[in-house]
């Protein structure tokens, strides 16, 4: 297992737009499993490459449901809305109210290159909008509504646990 | 991105470490809510109501659950055991939840936390429980009694045992349903501050209703509040959050002017500030605990009430201090105690208590007395209190006491009021019982020091 240095906001990577893979090596496999390792150590849901300085257009979501890999995503369709609280691993201890849609369909690529399709409702949506922008340069601060809280309380215990 | 937060895998998180981990529920949720500042009121409303609902019910809700589990409780995993706990107290007594929430929200919570292979069992157990809630049999009250309080009050057998000898059934029924009871909140005016009209006008200002309490003058009950922090007359110091029984032990105490009091187990202070108060500023209380944080609590309360003749100290009090020997004219011994006297307010309580660990109560609290009642002048008074009920920490030891040192007990009577004079007050001794009285469960002794040992 091999951690990498999650960049935090104000990193010029996180402002850049990833390009696409043409093809995913072994190399990328290897940058995916870091990924997720990564996101699991700092208990997050998802975590897209330029998080940790790579500008390639590669996410890592799981939600609790087991983990999913997507290589340059297409976000096909999307419906419906939620609104609820929304915070990043690029900025500890800061969440803010977003609003999402509720539902989206996915075109992505898996870390052996096959094509496939999925769908995510809830949850699932909103952490598959919420990487996605992170390929375009995009941060979730950009849509926030009023102003951001502080949750660093929360990160703190967690830290000494 | 985090992890979202989710306010039911919060009461769960809370729920695991009363139940599982031995923490005490109200510093756990008091801790968690002001971690989570931020969430919106009703959230905040929701995690508490849960966790405290879940566990005033929780031997109730445990028989619901085997109606419709083939595992018993007791054999589940933690988690779904508090989350098929959590999830029935929320079909039994939330009507603002719809069913159907409550178990979609289960069931996403046990994938969530890794029992992707128990969605099905939390969701047959959960759906079954809402469709045949209303066709649960309860135990008989008549056939067999005990059990029916149990599963009614959700209190453990051994502890209803207890009581039935010692009060009866329908006096144990009493105490069970008090614990249930919605209750005002005590305070203790400071009648050299304000008088009572006065006090009773400025917190009818804030819009609380004010009754008087029957067993003390100087005593209100206060409802219809938000915070008590934020109604003038606290701010001002007129009032002081107490339950009535503990005012009742420095009546019981009678300080004469100048007396000079130690009270040995004094956290956070009431007790202690009270007898300071009916000193008039004379004499001296010394509050001692055991505790660096304890005793910081105090000195708070005690800067708070601008009191000049009392401090807070540092001391243990089953470590011998030769400096106190023979000092005192009252010495306050409040011992820790099994505290099944404020199971209203503090409802893990009747979970976590058990025999064994009455029994290693019991000794600490004799070392205590053993230790403490050496500060006693000759003919000085010793106030024995515990918030329990039941002989074995209150009567039992009074007459291990008794059958040690050269104390006499010594009648009551002229300190309290009429309602609660009887037999045993003029014997020297109170048992207060929650349900039977307007007040927590409560033991006061009051013995006196023969005059030559």
């Amino acid at each position: 297992m091999a951690l990498r240095q999650i960049r935090i906001m104000g990193d010029e990577k996180l402002e850049k737009v990833c390009r696409p893979l043409k093809q995913v090596t072994d190399r990328d496999r290897e940058l995916i499993q870091d990924m997720l390792d990564t996101m699991y150590d700092a208990n997050g849901v998802g975590l897209a490459a330029p998080q940790v300085g790579v500008l390639k257009r590669i996410v890592v979501i799981d939600i609790g449901e087991g983990p999913i890999v997507m290589v340059n995503p297409e976000i096909l369709e999307t419906s419906g809305s939620q609104t609820g609280q929304e915070g990043c691993l690029s900025l500890p201890g800061q969440a803010g109210i977003v609003t999402r849609p509720n539902y989206v369909k996915v075109r992505a690529l898996d870390e052996n290159g096959e094509p496939y399709e999925f769908e995510g409702t809830e949850l699932l949506a909103r952490a598959v909008c919420h990487e996605c922008d992170h390929l375009d340069g995009i941060m979730y601060v950009r849509y926030v509504e009023g102003e951001l809280m502080d949750v660093s309380g929360e990160e703190a215990e967690e830290i000494e646990e | 991105m985090t992890k979202p937060v989710n306010i039911r895998e919060i009461a769960l998180g809370i729920l695991m470490e009363i139940t599982e981990e031995e923490a005490y529920s109200h510093i756990v949720l008091r801790e968690v809510l002001e971690k989570y500042q931020y969430l919106e009121k009703r959230d905040r409303a929701f995690i508490s109501r849960v966790v405290e609902g879940t566990l005033e019910h929780m031997i109730q809700l445990d028989y619901i659950i085997e109606q419709f589990s083939n595992v018993p409780v007791y054999n589940m995993k933690p988690l779904i055991r508090n989350l098929l706990r959590m999830s029935v107290y929320q079909l039994k007594y939330m009507d603002s939840v719809p069913d159907s929430a409550v178990c979609n929200e289960a069931v996403k919570l046990a994938q969530r936390r890794g029992f992707y292979n128990l969605k099905g069992f939390v969701n047959g157990v959960l759906r079954n429980t809402a469709r045949r809630l209303s066709q649960v049999k309860y135990p008989d009250e008549n056939l067999d009694p005990l059990h029916y309080l149990s599963v009614r009050y959700s209190f453990p057998i051994w502890m209803l045992d207890k009581w039935m000898q010692q009060f009866g059934y329908e006096t144990t029924e009493k105490i069970c349903r008090d614990s249930h009871m919605e209750k005002g909140t005590v305070v203790r005016c400071d009648l050299q501050k304000a008088s009572k009209e006065e006090i009773i006008e400025e917190l009818k200002k804030d819009g609380t209703t004010v009754r008087e309490h029957p067993y003390l003058d100087y005593a209100l009950v206060l409802s219809d509040y938000n915070y008590i922090g934020a109604l003038s007359a606290f701010k001002k110091g007129w009032i002081t959050v107490q339950d009535i029984s503990s005012m009742l032990v420095a009546e019981v105490a009678a300080p004469n002017w100048g007396d000079y009091c130690i009270d040995v187990c004094a956290a956070p202070g009431g007790k202690s500030l009270h007898i300071a108060e009916k000193l008039m500023g004379s004499g001296y209380v010394e509050a001692r605990d055991v505790s660096e944080r304890k005793v910081a609590l105090m000195q708070e309360n005690i800067e708070r009430t601008e009191a000049i003749n009392i401090r807070a100290a540092l001391w243990d009090a089953t470590v011998r201090d030769p400096e106190s020997v023979k000092k005192a004219d009252i010495v306050l011994a409040d011992v820790p105690c099994s505290g099944l006297g404020v199971i209203g307010k503090k409802q893990d309580i009747k979970y976590k208590m058990s025999e064994k660990r009455q029994q290693d109560i019991i000794r600490l609290q004799r070392r205590i007395l053993s230790v403490v009642q050496e500060y006693v002048r000759p003919n000085g008074v010793l106030i024995y209190s515990t918030c329990t009920i039941g002989a074995d920490e209150n009567q039992y030891n009074l007459k291990w006491f008794l059958e040690n040192y050269p104390f006499r007990l010594e009648r009551i009577d002229p300190y309290i009021c009429d309602a609660l004079k009887g037999k045993t007050t003029a014997g020297g001794y109170i048992q207060l019982l929650p349900g039977v009285h307007e007040s927590d469960g409560f033991f006061i002794a009051r013995l006196r020091r023969l005059k030559e040992d």
